[in-house]
């Protein structure tokens, strides 16, 4: 088709901002390209606005209008037919693009508070979330997008952590927590297979904040976890969100679930992060086009748990001075997680005060789940914190607590340029400090985690003290145990409870145990029955060996060292090697 | 790792970071300027130290397409090839990448390179779709390796299984 004037001189960077917006209509955007009737209801909504009074361009629905009249122009038939009417205007070239990066990125944090408050239901942050990913895709973005949509494209986290710097700090805080608590076996596994709980972090924990990740590591150590974490794919934060490009979303969030999956884990907890717990809980597995077979939660759900389950006990009267929460637009007005952290603050400090407005009606703390990667912004951003500055002093509170490590570092930011008697922490902070942990530690004592957990085993010996040997060491790694005198005792024991195994000693009184091995080996109803035999008489093994019916499964001399029979008793019941 | 062999020469396609390899050159997809950045940027950086900044000052700027050769610094590479190709859609993409990456393979020759290591060729931040890179890397590579005077072994190295693929159907083309 022949093109016409306009598209001729559009640029090419334009034209393909105009081909792709087409590509990216879906219900809820085009629902928010129409809906608008400039009501200005979502002015009031945005802490720019509330921070900037004089000057409309801030307003939501002045912003949406930027990119609302492209719309029109291409896709909507009001704008193809009166383009004057409706405000209906194309893009033509890339300085229109560059007005628009300034808008996108410059002058919304995507807090969603406006999209809250729209009686018409205009999503103006997915909007303007969509134009970010339009412009990134060609290249038109602030320096720092680029910088680190780089990093995370290339080294798989946001920050640029190389591999062995993020090893290092872990083990750094394994060592540091070891010394803490006086105990070698408080441990941050890296690449543990089949563990419960796989932990993730925001690569702002591993490059600037360290002690948040021993500080979880602490609770994980108390609550006597089966943790781990991945020395690849650990990032769970996901530019995508921020840059609006889904490409990137997707790629970050395979890489993640792909590493969880490699490893086995059962859950995926998130740290603190409300980016993070929103890009991957809720927006990656439709970026990924991934159905998630693990569980995922925020890790403040998992501290909350642990109180809940009595795995940690608090001292709340450790943090005494006024706490304040700060919700985190991502985590409260985006995914719902508001009391939780309330339940958790007040078990946890002893003044925990409101901030006004709070949950989701809270102002953005500035930080935009990103905003603080664009310096060229930040005086914009920080005359924009007004609102919030006023929010946080009217609380008296000495600390803000926040759920999120953007808004640490927006609040930090906003504290110190109003100047505000207050310090930032998180709750993984808090806990870890009001923790009370009995020395020595607490040493995992979760069923799953004991090597012999959920076997059941029959011991048959003659002689008392070998069978409450035999039984006490197979119970104390976790296995039950079922004691048999003779053979026949075992026999009944075996057909009663079907066990995994039965350990027999060669030389009993009654039956023979050659016939009742016999009779073990020819039941079909028994037909998975590992049989060991622990004899003190290694000359009668060939009474079993000589035998028509299959040979026993394992074979263990008397006297047995406890580790000598935990590893023989695994491997017959055929654990992996590895694992014994 | 998949393997291709062509005529006595291989390619190979790993996942790893190529910022690691032990190879005599590595592919760096650079900006015209030359300035490292982030992402392989960061890693060549903070690994390969200061010398390989310094040197890509006297060699810049670089027009699309155009590919040059620096030292690797305390990297396990002997040389670093920065190509600079196209970026975020821009025209005529196809046969700008396909001239990005011969006049890389000409670079690594020139150099007498026997191994070289390429990423997934602007893909991810640049934009490349990985269907269009993966078939122009190894159609064009294999192309190369039939008549190479120095070039042994070419490494594809790609992050994880979402890159992987594509690459893995291609080579699968070559070796039949």
């Amino acid at each position: 088709m022949k093109k016409s004037t306009a598209e001729e001189s559009r640029s090419h960077k334009a034209q393909v901002v105009v081909d792709r917006l087409g590509k990216k209509l879906n219900r809820q955007i085009v629902g928010s390209m129409v809906a608008c009737v400039h009501c200005g209801l979502c002015t009031d909504s945005c802490h720019y606005v509330l921070s900037n009074p004089g000057d409309p361009t801030y307003a939501p629905a002045y912003k949406a209008d930027r990119i609302r009249k492209i719309f029109k122009r291409h896709y909507d038939w009001t704008g193809r037919v009166f383009p004057w009417l409706v405000g209906a205007k194309t893009v033509m070239t890339d300085e229109e693009l560059e007005e628009l990066k300034d808008i996108s990125f410059g002058k919304c944090t995507n807090c969603r508070r406006c999209s809250l408050n729209c009686p018409m239901g205009v999503d103006f942050a997915t909007m303007n979330r969509m134009t970010r990913g339009l412009l990134v895709s060609v290249g038109i973005m602030p320096e720092g997008v680029a910088t680190v949509s780089k990093d995370q494209w290339e080294l798989g986290n946001q920050m640029g952590v190389l591999k062995e710097d993020y090893l290092e700090t872990l083990e750094w805080m394994e060592e540091e927590l070891q010394d803490e608590l006086d105990d070698p076996s408080a441990k941050i596994p890296v690449d543990k297979e089949d563990c419960a709980v796989v932990y993730s972090i925001n690569p702002r924990e591993a490059k600037y904040d360290p002690r948040t990740i021993g500080d979880a590591a602490k609770i994980f150590h108390a609550a006597g976890e089966d943790w781990t974490m991945p020395s690849d794919g650990w990032d769970m934060t996901n530019f995508g969100l921020f840059s609006g490009d889904d490409e990137l979303g997707g790629a970050v969030a395979r890489h993640l679930f792909d590493r969880v999956q490699e490893l086995g884990g059962k859950k995926l907890v998130i740290s603190e992060c409300g980016h993070g717990y929103r890009s991957t809980r809720c927006e990656a597995p439709n970026w990924a086009k991934y159905d998630v077979p693990f569980e995922m939660e925020s890790s403040v759900e998992t501290m909350l748990r642990y109180v809940k389950e009595g795995r940690i006990k608090l001292d709340k009267t450790r943090n005494s001075k006024p706490v304040t929460f700060h919700d985190s637009c991502n985590l409260a007005r985006s995914c719902g997680i508001t009391e939780e952290p309330r339940e958790l603050l007040n078990l946890v400090c002893t003044d925990f005060r409101e901030m006004y407005p709070n949950r989701e009606e809270n102002y953005c703390c500035t930080g935009g789940g990103g905003a603080m990667s664009m310096s060229e912004y930040t005086p914009r951003r920080l005359k924009s914190g007004k609102v919030k500055a006023e929010q946080l002093k009217a609380t008296g509170a000495k600390v803000v607590v926040t759920s999120c490590h953007n808004c640490v570092d927006g609040l930090t930011d906003v504290i110190r340029h109003y100047e505000l008697d207050m310090e930032v922490t998180q709750l993984v902070n808090l806990v870890a400090e009001a923790l009370v942990i009995e020395k020595p530690a607490r040493v995992p004592t979760v069923v799953e985690d004991l090597p012999l957990a959920g076997r059941r085993i029959v011991v048959a010996d003659d002689e008392p003290d070998q069978l409450l040997y035999l039984a006490t060491v197979m119970e104390d790694y976790g296995a039950t145990v079922y004691q048999a005198a003779s053979g026949d005792e075992a026999l009944t024991l075996v057909r009663k409870e079907k066990p995994d195994l039965v350990t027999l000693d060669l030389a009993m009184p009654g039956r023979p145990v050659t016939e009742i091995y016999e009779v073990l080996r020819s039941d079909s109803e028994l037909e998975g029955l590992k049989i060991c035999i622990i004899t003190g008489r290694p000359e009668m093994r060939e009474l079993i060996y000589q035998r028509m019916e299959t040979p026993p499964d394992g074979y263990l001399d008397k006297p047995l060292s406890e580790d000598d029979l935990l590893r023989g008793v695994r491997k017959v019941l055929e654990l992996s090697h590895q694992e014994v | 790792m998949v393997t291709a062999e062509v005529e006595t020469e291989q390619i190979q396609l790993i996942k790893g970071d190529i910022t690691l390899l032990e190879v005599d050159a590595l592919v760096f997809y650079a900006e015209p300027n030359l300035e490292l950045g982030s992402g392989f940027g960061t890693a060549i950086s903070i690994r390969g130290g200061p010398t390989v900044k310094k040197e890509l000052e006297r060699l810049g700027p670089v027009g699309t397409g155009e590919a040059v050769v620096s030292g690797a610094g305390n990297l396990k590479a002997s040389y670093i090839i920065h190509a600079v190709g196209p970026r975020f859609q821009e025209e005529n993409t196809e046969e700008k990448l396909k001239t990005t990456i011969l006049n890389s393979l000409r670079c690594a020759e020139e150099a007498g390179a026997k191994t070289i290591a390429f990423p997934p060729m602007g893909t991810g931040f640049y934009g490349i779709p990985l269907d269009l890179c993966s078939r122009l890397l190894v159609e064009l590579v294999s192309d190369h390796l039939k008549t190479s005077a120095s070039l042994k072994e070419v490494i594809i190295c790609v992050q994880d299984a979402r890159e992987f693929e594509p690459f893995r159907k291609e080579l699968s083309k070559v070796t039949g």
